[in-house]
């Protein structure tokens, strides 16, 4: 019964910090398309949403890493999962709070392998699948966006540079359309899988799913859906704050960047890489603005990301670990999870009333 | 354990390819099919119907080829 209590606690909590990931992410889809003014706004974030929807079901590789690839399934608890949750929606909050762009993917792999660490020691971390499978495609994948949009850039520029600038910009806009969706899709298609990894991992942790078992249905759908309703709902603010920040760009860079940043992140879902899309598709957006003028891109920005970046994932371990202690503090009962879950939640109700008091702009933080 | 042993490096390697082919491959398509649109609007304000016929094929084919890697792309690559 215990445990029955804490694994519809650790599912509701995955569930919201997947909405979340839609909302903060939805900045990130739909961008460049609405500063290029290839889609309007609803528009653009509909359609987001609708893709988004659509790719979570697609594909069940990355999904697979988190639940099995990263932590060892023998050792892990619904109590550990829970955990994890908590130091990465707290560091989210964190890193939102000060304006840094950080990746929820990230956030969310360091604090189940920090929860994880602190429970059963080292031993219940996979080295091969952190390294191999998280780590190192989290170094190649935004350098890999920025070399393929500088590179489509400099060939867009090759054949169509000599052409007329108003049917150029025209026949892009066009096709941000469809880099823009495709990059909503591939969105869904990584992001989404990595609430339902955890839940699954939460599933084979009670016991209500063997090891190794693919996501059920419902897990699929309910990490869809969650996903999509955060991309609809939108941050607006966010979208504002993104858009200011992004370089000024053409439609031609707009759709060298997504497509880009879409061929990334389809390539590295096929084989089950957890990636952040927030970092692949900034490093598209950074290419496709360097080739053209390497001072047009922000290097400033580009390094908040990085400093970010090497932060996110011990932060949040180190948060994670702290929650495990904290919820173990109350025993092995639902009671832990119980008095974590209200106390993150009143933390959340005061770091959002201190930022409406003072009126402060919301950043772009997400993965 | 070394680092060798630790990265899924043919994986990683076809990652690196497959992404380098489509998104220079969809990028290079569609940017002929844009070239195609604009030379037979040139063309055929030049009265030049034949070339501007020629330059509309080559967009039309583009566009397709644009359509035809989007999907099979799609489906290969959540497809495993």
């Amino acid at each position: 019964m215990s445990s029955d209590v804490i694994l519809v606690i650790v599912v509701g909590t995955a569930l919201a910090f997947d909405f979340t990931n839609g909302f903060h992410d939805t900045a990130n889809v739909v961008a460049t398309s609405i500063s290029t003014g290839a889609a309007r706004p609803h528009v653009a974030i509909a359609l987001a949403s609708l893709l988004n929807f659509a790719g979570a079901f697609i594909s069940i590789s990355v999904a697979a890493t988190v639940a099995n690839d990263v932590v060892n399934a023998d050792v892990i608890t619904p109590t550990i999962v829970f955990a994890g949750l908590i130091g990465a929606i707290a560091w989210n909050l964190i890193t939102w709070s000060f304006g840094l762009p950080s990746s929820s993917s990230h956030a969310l792999i360091g604090g189940v392998v920090g929860s994880a660490i602190a429970a059963a020691g080292f031993d219940a971390v996979i080295a091969e699948g952190l390294v191999g499978k998280v780590l190192i495609p989290a170094l190649v994948a935004p350098v890999l966006a920025f070399a393929v949009a500088g590179l489509s850039i400099g060939l867009i520029y090759r054949v169509v540079g000599k052409q007329r600038p108003g049917t150029v910009t025209r026949g892009f806009k066009y096709g941000q359309i469809v880099s823009g969706g495709l990059l909503a899709l591939a969105h869904g298609t990584n992001d989404a899988q990595k609430t339902m990894g955890v839940i699954t991992l939460a599933l084979i942790a009670n016991g209500s799913l063997a090891a190794g078992a693919d996501p059920p249905l419902w897990v699929i759908a309910s990490a869809a859906t969650a996903i999509a309703l955060g991309t609809y709902s939108g941050g607006w603010r966010i979208i504002k704050t993104t858009g200011t920040r992004i370089i000024k760009m053409d439609t031609a860079q707009g759709f060298s960047s997504q497509g880009a940043g879409a061929a990334v992140i389809l390539a590295s879902t096929h084989f089950g890489f957890p990636l952040s899309t927030t970092h692949v598709i900034n490093g598209g957006i950074m290419g496709a603005g360097a080739a053209k003028r390497f001072s047009a891109v922000r290097w400033g920005v580009a390094g908040n990301i990085v400093f970010a970046w090497v932060l996110t994932l011990p932060a949040a371990a180190a948060i994670g670990a702290l929650a495990y202690g904290l919820t173990r503090v109350f025993g092995t009962s639902a009671l832990g999870p119980v008095v974590v879950t209200l106390a993150s939640l009143a933390l959340i109700v005061a770091v959002f009333a201190r930022r409406a008091e003072r009126g402060a702009p919301v950043a772009a933080s997400s993965g | 354990m070394t680092l060798a042993t630790l990265v899924e490096g043919r994986e990683l390697l076809e990652t690196v390819a497959a992404s380098v082919a489509a998104g220079l491959g969809v990028t290079f398509v569609f940017s002929v099919a844009i070239w195609g649109v604009a030379r037979f609007a040139d063309l055929s304000r030049n009265e030049r119907p034949l070339a501007a016929a020629g330059a509309a094929l080559a967009a039309c084919l583009a566009l397709v080829s644009t359509v035809g890697i989007v999907v099979v792309g799609i489906i290969a690559m959540t497809s495993k």
